[in-house]
């Protein structure tokens, strides 16, 4: 099977598997809450600020850090080994094993040996290798892989283990967990007091002092580290930091970040070699090995931008927050390191070939960034990783040909697409208007088609009406000459969000304006990794924003409106010129509905019409997570007399992720299915919003079920109440 | 430490190591010490105990009647494994996490720690300190960073299973802590 091919697969298994979604749907519904609880107290703007100053300065000098950690460690009597690729590491293990007699070992929980698969291949040594976490434990009994960072058997239920402890144990057990568990004690226990090495891994590794910082639950750690006679530690270079007092912020964030508990049962710091009990009966120092594992992490270094990725802590939140991580689990990523990390891990351990079919399990919705205690731009290093791949590998000829050819041709794009001939060729057999941009795509499973306008917005705007002289309580700013910014979707799709926009804006005394050069914002070409069509989109709309002499900015898509605001400037980097151009574009640009409620005193001053009624509020991710708008448009709707019902999750991911439910929509209808749930929980006769995009998903998907709820953009409301 | 800022975290260690499952207790001296350890073993049936050595341990066994229990304090690889209670004192209380701290880098320290299903710590109530942070600071300003040192918050515990949360796992099941008020002697700086 291809790597395309197998994704695939694993998706339709995936899906298929209730327990799976049941297990990962209920902890990333807890998940956020307890975290939020065990940071009480705890500003963690300032923590992470810390931890990625901390580790971006680590990742800097990895080279410099490994040797004063081999310098600090081997002064405490530790041997140190610097292991370039798995296979080093192994060998050095084995050779280990052999010079000592060893035939017993057993391990606690290290992300590091999994990424090496060392138990397989100490087995293959003919050496007894135990996993002594429990998770752990229960899928080298059954040969399963970890689907999850923190939590390596959530995939499984608790039947599942019953039967492979009583294979394992020739005896019937039921499942009962506390009883489960007991077993599993029992047995290691064996294990443990026979072992006659113990391995482990290393959350932190201190270079100023040598020092090892383990973080655990269980407490194998701790009778790992104090049992057998001789402790190896396999440690990546990434976890490695300078100075002692770099731990702090580390320690802080990573149990609250990964477990939601404030710290662990355990944690423990390891100075050198400490007395063990030998099978003598002798008490002496035990021997400690430490193997700084490179593996692929050099390279990363030496990467501008995946350099980033080396500030993770591994605390899994990025998963745990990922609409798509809670749907499908881990194994469909198809590797140890798992969710959008895992795939950032997976390109420089495994190779950027596999990776690249990973990415696309990418929604795009940003949740994970705000989580990150490492402070790592995931969505970016996904968007870099993306167009590396197509740089290399290029895409399908339909994608290509519209994404280089059509897209950056406005006049041909939008001619095309008025002549209603999406669906023909060179475009993708089957659904009418699939690939023509990303962004109109959305067909297929569990959602109506978009229709496209009569009368598209670009259309309709040669009329736009000004507003007529001076108002009564004129302002200094009162006279403002707002460019309108339509994207796709409004343009297309929903016109009638101009309209509304351009009503609000002229009650406002504002002269709304329609600069006809613009065009397609540019981020369907950026998240599918083609970075040229891109610049040359982000400079049509400069230019055409720059030539409308405009004072501000807005649009009705928060996606839209942080192209402007942010991608712009990421894509002219390179180029001095452009890149003031951008920003002077992106100091003028805000949501309509920011900018509404900015400039009506929270909806005061537009003396809306006070009608009652009900309505819920959907927060798109791109308008709470990367514009962090989530106030505004509350205030305004409560300014129009209505009553907020918050539904659940009113920040959860509702599917559309731009081109995502095309490439899969089972997973995006999936998710759509979540949202719908508990929108229509929240018992409102209308869902109100401030994204296109959304607006498109979920009212495509209500309309597919036979349900008739109104979903209406922020601006709309406020237009009808005028 | 003055007297009230004690009592203010003392009331927050309790609260939050009772959060995670362990039972704090607060008496005056080691005697009484001694009498609440005998508390707990007859609570629990204990008839074997590995203590790791201290001043603190050694007085608070003086007080207990061991007529019906084994108390050991050597050999404890051999007699930890099959201990039911094990008992040591601990350099340190965190209020903010319910989290004990200990230089474990002697053997028996740990072996008492992690082999039998009760673990019984002694602390001191002068030797709280409020965050976790203050507590890596303290270890950081030693002259040598000890080899071994072990940060216990609650009992052992485990969610790997359909992610339930079950306490006592590899390590001990029950964690008691009792504070000691006067406890004589050297502290164990
Ligand atoms: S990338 Fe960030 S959120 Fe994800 S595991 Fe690493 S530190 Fe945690």
């Amino acid at each position: 099977m291809s790597d395309k091919q197998q994704i695939k697969h694993n998706i339709e298994k995936a899906l298929a598997n209730e327990n799976l979604r049941g297990a990962l749907g209920r902890f990333g519904n807890d998940y956020v809450g307890a975290r939020e609880r065990a940071y009480t107290g705890k500003d963690f703007e300032e923590l992470r600020d810390q931890i990625a100053a901390v580790k971006g300065d680590a990742a800097d000098r990895m080279e410099e850090l490994a040797g004063r950690f081999t310098e600090s460690a081997q002064a405490r009597g530790a041997k140190v080994f610097r292991a370039r690729t798995a296979q080093d590491a192994k060998d050095y293990i084995k050779n280990l094993a052999q010079e000592k007699g060893a035939t017993k070992i057993v391990k606690s929980k290290s992300m590091a040996t999994e990424e090496i698969h060392l138990n397989e291949y100490l087995g293959r040594q003919g050496l007894d290798s135990v996993e002594t976490d429990l998770g752990e434990w229960i899928l080298q009994l059954c040969g399963q892989k970890p689907s999850h960072m923190v939590m390596p058997a959530i995939h499984m239920t608790r039947d599942e283990v019953a039967d492979i402890f009583s294979k394992e144990t020739t005896q019937e057990l039921s499942a009962d967990i506390p009883q489960l568990v007991e077993l599993a004690r029992k047995q290691l226990r064996k294990k443990f007091l026979a072992a006659d090495i113990g391995i482990s891994g290393a959350n932190i590794a201190v270079a100023e002092t040598g020092t090892l910082v383990i973080v655990t639950n269980e407490g194998n750690a701790r009778l790992t580290t104090t049992l057998p006679p001789v402790h190896v530690a396999v440690v990546g270079l990434e976890k490695l930091v300078d100075e002692f007092d770099g731990v702090k912020p580390i320690i802080e964030a990573l149990p609250r970040s990964a477990t939601g508990q404030k710290i662990t049962s355990y944690v423990t710091m390891i100075t050198g070699p400490t007395p063990a009990a030998y099978p003598d009966g002798t008490v002496q120092e035990k021997e400690l090995h430490i193997i700084l594992l490179d593996n692929g992490r050099t390279e990363m270094q030496a990467d501008p931008v995946f350099k980033e990725a080396l500030q993770c802590i591994r605390c899994a939140s990025c998963l745990n927050v990922c609409p798509v991580f809670q749907l499908l689990g881990g194994h469909v990523y198809g590797h140890i390191y798992t969710g959008g990390i895992g795939t950032i891990l997976t390109a420089f351990f495994n190779g950027f070939q596999e990776a690249g079919e990973l990415q696309n399990l990418c929604l795009g919705c940003e949740r994970c960034k705000r989580f990150c205690p490492g402070k790592i731009d995931l969505p970016k290093l996904i968007r870099e990783l993306r167009s590396r791949v197509v740089e290399k590998g290029g895409l399908p000829g339909g994608q290509k040909f519209v994404l280089e050819k059509v897209l950056p041709n406005r006049k041909l794009f939008h001619r095309l697409i008025k002549a209603g001939q999406l669906g023909q060729k060179p475009f993708q057999k089957g659904a009418r208007i699939r690939h023509l941009p990303m962004f109109l795509a959305g067909l297929t499973e569990g959602r109506s088609l978009p229709v496209i306008a009569d009368k598209a917005f670009r259309d309709q705007a040669r009329n736009l009406s000004v507003p007529e002289g001076p108002s009564k309580e004129s302002t200094p700013d009162s006279k403002e000459k707002v460019g309108f910014f339509a994207g796709c979707l409004t343009d297309f799709v929903y016109p009638q969000l101009g309209q509304a926009a351009h009503k609000v804006l002229k009650h406002l005394n504002k002269e709304m304006v329609f600069p006809a050069g613009q065009t397609c914002c540019g981020v369907p070409a950026v998240l599918m990794g083609v970075r040229e069509s891109a610049v040359h989109l982000a400079q049509q709309n400069i230019e055409a924003f720059e030539q409308a002499g405009v004072d501000a900015v807005v649009t009705c898509c928060p996606s839209c409106a942080q192209a402007l605001k942010e991608r712009y400037m990421e894509l002219m980097e390179t180029d001095p010129a452009w890149h003031e151009r951008a920003k002077a574009l992106a100091g003028k640009v805000q949501h309509i509905t920011a900018y509404v409620a900015d400039k009506s005193g929270n909806g005061s001053s537009l003396r809306l019409k006070q009608t009652g009624g009900r309505v819920t509020y959907h927060d798109s991710c791109h308008m709470k997570g990367c514009l962090g708008i989530t106030e505004e448009p509350r205030q305004l709707l409560a300014a129009a007399g209505l009553e907020l019902a918050e539904m659940d999750g009113s920040d959860l991911c509702c599917g559309f992720g731009g081109s995502y439910s095309v490439k899969f929509p089972s997973i995006s209808s999936q998710i759509l299915d979540k949202k719908l749930h508990s929108m229509e929980a929240a018992n409102a006769p209308t869902v109100a919003l401030d994204c296109p995009g959304c607006k498109l998903q979920i009212s495509g998907g209500l309309d597919s079920r036979g349900k008739e709820l109104p979903v209406k953009h922020t601006v709309e409301i406020l237009a009808e109440k005028i | 430490m003055a007297g009230s800022k004690q009592e203010q975290l003392f009331t927050k260690f309790k609260e939050q190591a009772e959060a995670i499952s362990a039972r704090v207790y607060r008496v005056h001296d080691s005697s009484a010490a001694g009498r609440q350890l005998e508390n707990i073993i007859k609570e629990l049936n204990i008839k074997k105990i590995a203590a790791a050595k201290s001043g603190l341990v050694a007085d608070c066994l003086k007080a207990l009647n061991t007529q019906d229990v084994a108390v050991h304090t050597s050999d404890l690889r051999r007699h930890a494994e099959d201990a039911e209670l094990g008992l040591s004192e601990v350099d340190m209380a965190i209020a903010e996490t319910g989290t004990l701290a200990q230089d474990s880098t002697a053997l028996d320290q740990r072996l008492v720690s992690t082999l039998p299903p009760v673990h019984v710590a002694l602390v001191r109530i002068d030797r709280q300190v409020d965050k976790f942070v203050d507590a890596v600071d303290y270890f950081n300003e030693q002259d040598l960073m000890p080899g071994y040192i072990a940060f216990i918050s609650g009992p052992s515990r485990t969610a790997d299973i359909e992610r339930v949360l079950t306490i006592g796992v590899h390590g001990p099941e029950q964690l008691h802590i009792i504070f000691v008020d006067q406890a004589g002697g050297e502290t164990c700086e």
